[in-house]
């Protein structure tokens, strides 16, 4: 019984590791998607923000420079999907596919020219573990739940303020409401542009607290193409949860599991390749399961063209 | 566009001006594409002008460029109609990377043992590899077509799939002995020869993605089949109200777009690398995704987006060797020119209004889950 429970707590410490990049990323395209954009980019805007949290704390030595420069990031490339998506009337799921396709090229040539290197960068400051007093003490879940970086703190929180913002404030309502009916949003007087401009410029700020998170909350380093995905798993969560927060995280929360096992499966017995096929396969079959009865936002994908 | 009521016969007229309509949204999206280009170029310290003309020396200076861009451009256009197929039937297919690893990992294994068949080594093994691309294409198709999953996250997440599969097949029941991991050389019977000319290791690899092209053509404005396809991406309501089958267009679509890119990892080993080495190349299934939406998914656009591309690449080495321009600048330009090719609105705002009926054939417009 100990020993079982001794291996519980570091696959749950894992668990949580593993699905923080995914909530925060989940809650950001639930900006975007209540307001009627998809937004496929969410991998795309991870990555860029991972690099430039890295890139500002190798400049000034300070993680919250770094986590400045990462919102900075994700947001200006947010930005642009908006500017595209929303003003320009672009295909949303293409302009989002460029805009990963950017954020792939755009580190690649921004590792060259900022370490002069490419592959991973040099060790910079990151947010270190930090035990919270008393919580952390409980017995297998403390450790793993709280004995972590500040950036998993700030991730708990923002669920709950995720769900007040949008199913209790008058914005949320005009959010929502943009991507239901965006003509009623329209008659009602507010500019469904600017909601929609919102919506991905929160999605953008979320996906950066995702990607510096995984680039300074984990490894403290950047490397090439490290998001590995997740900025799609965490859109599939986001079905999964049928675009509510809470349901949202917990399906993220199941994705973390199923990545936490491939560090601890026994690799002499399952190849490495087919463990680290798990979090794909299980996205696959969740949304096989789910997918096709989740209910998205009505007008999500379709630009508005006040006529 | 305005010719004399004698000149130009109406209908020819008419073909002319969908030509120049069609490449309106390709030529405005490359032109803001490089001056974007030159705005990094310059912040990066460089002349944007000695960039370009360093880049274009690389594309087409020398037989050995073209040859480098032919051979940049070739498994570019089997991604290209991968994506293409998919997309007429209203269907966006970001598998390519994947479907083009199933392919590469077949011609790879295939390609050792097979060479006993001599002269039909070659076709049996291409056979082989847009067989399998196309049944890993199915599975997206069937998934959507089945249980509603949406095939840009489905394709995604089977690309990981596959480039792990493919990666478990090549460094464990197939790994050679040798210091690059990978599989063994294939059979010199399976190898696809280079053209020569000068043209270094472009192969007659193009000519088979040509091939292709044509296929794909022949079957989407040829055949009742295409016929279908196209009709359900135009209006699956109408189509479905027709009496065709939404869900067997899905499944067909899918597959037949992974055996574009199953074919492309094919020729990729058998005319390039003549193994498959851990890890394998990289982006060409994404880069497809830009090639098609360049090509305004038509088979004769997606070989003019894939050379350009092809060149574009090709180019970039140069461009390093030139400049200190890091060659990461081409996958950035193709970005900027996939984020700009469906700005309706844009080029609207520079042209007029009357653009907009040109921006069709390059919009799904369709959300996910839906």
């Amino acid at each position: 019984m100990e020993e079982l429970l001794g291996g519980l707590s570091p696959l749950l410490a894992s668990m949580v590791r593993n699905a923080t990049p995914l909530v925060f990323a989940a809650l950001g395209g639930m900006f975007s998607e209540r307001s009627g954009v998809v937004n496929i980019g969410l991998e795309g805007l991870m990555l860029i923000s991972a690099f430039a949290g890295v890139a500002g704390a190798f400049y000034s030595g300070s993680a919250w420079v770094g986590l400045l420069f990462a919102l900075g990031a994700g947001l200006g490339f947010a930005l642009i999907h908006a500017l595209m998506s929303i003003t320009f009337e672009a295909d949303q799921i293409i302009s989002g596919t460029a805009i990963n396709l950017l954020a792939l090229g755009g580190t690649g040539f921004l590792m060259e020219l900022v370490f002069g290197r490419s592959g991973t960068s040099p060790r910079v400051q990151g947010f270190e573990p930090v035990a919270i007093p008393i919580l952390s003490e409980i017995p297998v879940v403390g450790r793993a739940f709280f004995d972590q970086s500040l950036l998993v703190y700030l991730m708990y929180a923002m669920v709950p303020l995720t769900y007040l913002l949008v199913f209790r404030t008058p914005f949320g309502l005009r959010l929502r409401g943009t991507g239901e009916a965006p003509e009623a949003v329209d008659t009602a007087g507010v500019s469904v542009a600017r909601m929609r401009y919102y919506g991905v410029a929160l999605s953008g700020l979320l996906a950066a607290l995702g990607g510096v998170y995984l680039s300074m909350g984990i490894l403290s380093a950047f490397t090439e193409g490290m998001t590995n995905g997740r900025g799609f798993i965490a859109l599939a969560a986001l079905i999964f949860g049928r675009w509510n927060p809470v349901g949202a995280a917990g399906a993220a929360f199941l994705f973390g599991l199923a990545q936490a096992f491939i560090f601890q499966a026994p690799q002499d017995v399952i190849p490495l390749e087919f463990l680290q096929m798990i979090p794909y396969v299980l996205t696959i079959v969740v949304l096989a399961g789910f997918g096709g009865r989740a209910v998205a936002p009505a007008a999500i994908g379709k630009p508005y063209r006040k006529e | 566009m305005s010719a004399g009521r004698g000149g130009l016969s109406s209908a020819l007229q008419a073909a002319l001006g969908r030509a120049a309509g069609a490449l309106v949204f390709p030529l405005v999206a490359i032109a803001l594409a490089l001056a974007v280009g030159a705005v990094i170029v310059l912040a990066t310290g460089n002349n944007p002008l000695a960039a370009y003309r360093a880049l274009a020396v690389g594309a087409v200076g020398s037989p050995a460029a073209i040859g480098r861009t032919l051979l940049n451009a070739t498994p570019l256009i089997f991604t290209g109609l991968a994506v293409a197929v998919a997309f007429r039937a209203g269907l966006f297919n970001i598998g390519g990377e994947g479907q083009l690893y199933i392919g590469a990992i077949t011609a790879a294994i295939l390609g050792v043992s097979l060479g006993f068949l001599g002269p039909l080594a070659i076709p049996v093994v291409l056979l082989a590899c847009l067989l399998t691309g196309f049944l890993w294409g199915a599975i997206p198709g069937l998934l959507k077509a089945r249980f509603g999953a949406h095939e840009v996250i489905t394709t995604i997440m089977l690309n990981f799939v596959a480039i792990n599969l493919a990666t478990y097949l090549a460094l464990k029941p197939f790994r050679t002995e040798g210091l690059v991991p990978g599989t063994d050389f294939i059979d010199a019977a399976a190898r696809i020869p280079t053209i020569g000319l000068g043209l270094g290791r472009a192969n007659y690899g193009l000519f088979v993605a040509l091939v292709a092209a044509a296929a794909v053509y022949l079957l989407l404005w040829r055949t009742t089949l295409g016929f279908r396809l196209r009709a359900v991406g135009l209006s699956p309501g109408a189509a479905n109200y027709a009496g065709m089958s939404i869900g067997t267009s899905t499944v067909l679509a899918l597959a037949i777009g992974g055996a574009m890119a199953g074919l492309g990892g094919g020729v990729e080993v058998m005319g390039v690398y003549g193994k498959m080495s851990i890890p394998f190349v990289s982006n060409l299934g994404f880069n497809g995704i830009g090639v098609a939406l360049l090509g305004r998914n038509h088979p004769a656009g997606v070989v003019l987006g894939a050379l350009l591309f092809g060149g574009l690449a090709s180019g970039a080495q140069e461009l390093q060797f030139e400049t200190d321009v890091p060659l990461d600048l081409a996958d950035v330009l193709l970005a900027i020119i996939l984020l700009l090719v469906t700005a309706t609105r844009l080029v609207e705002l520079i042209f007029g209004k009357r653009v907009r009926e040109m921006a069709s054939g390059t919009r799904l417009d369709e959300g996910l889950a839906s």
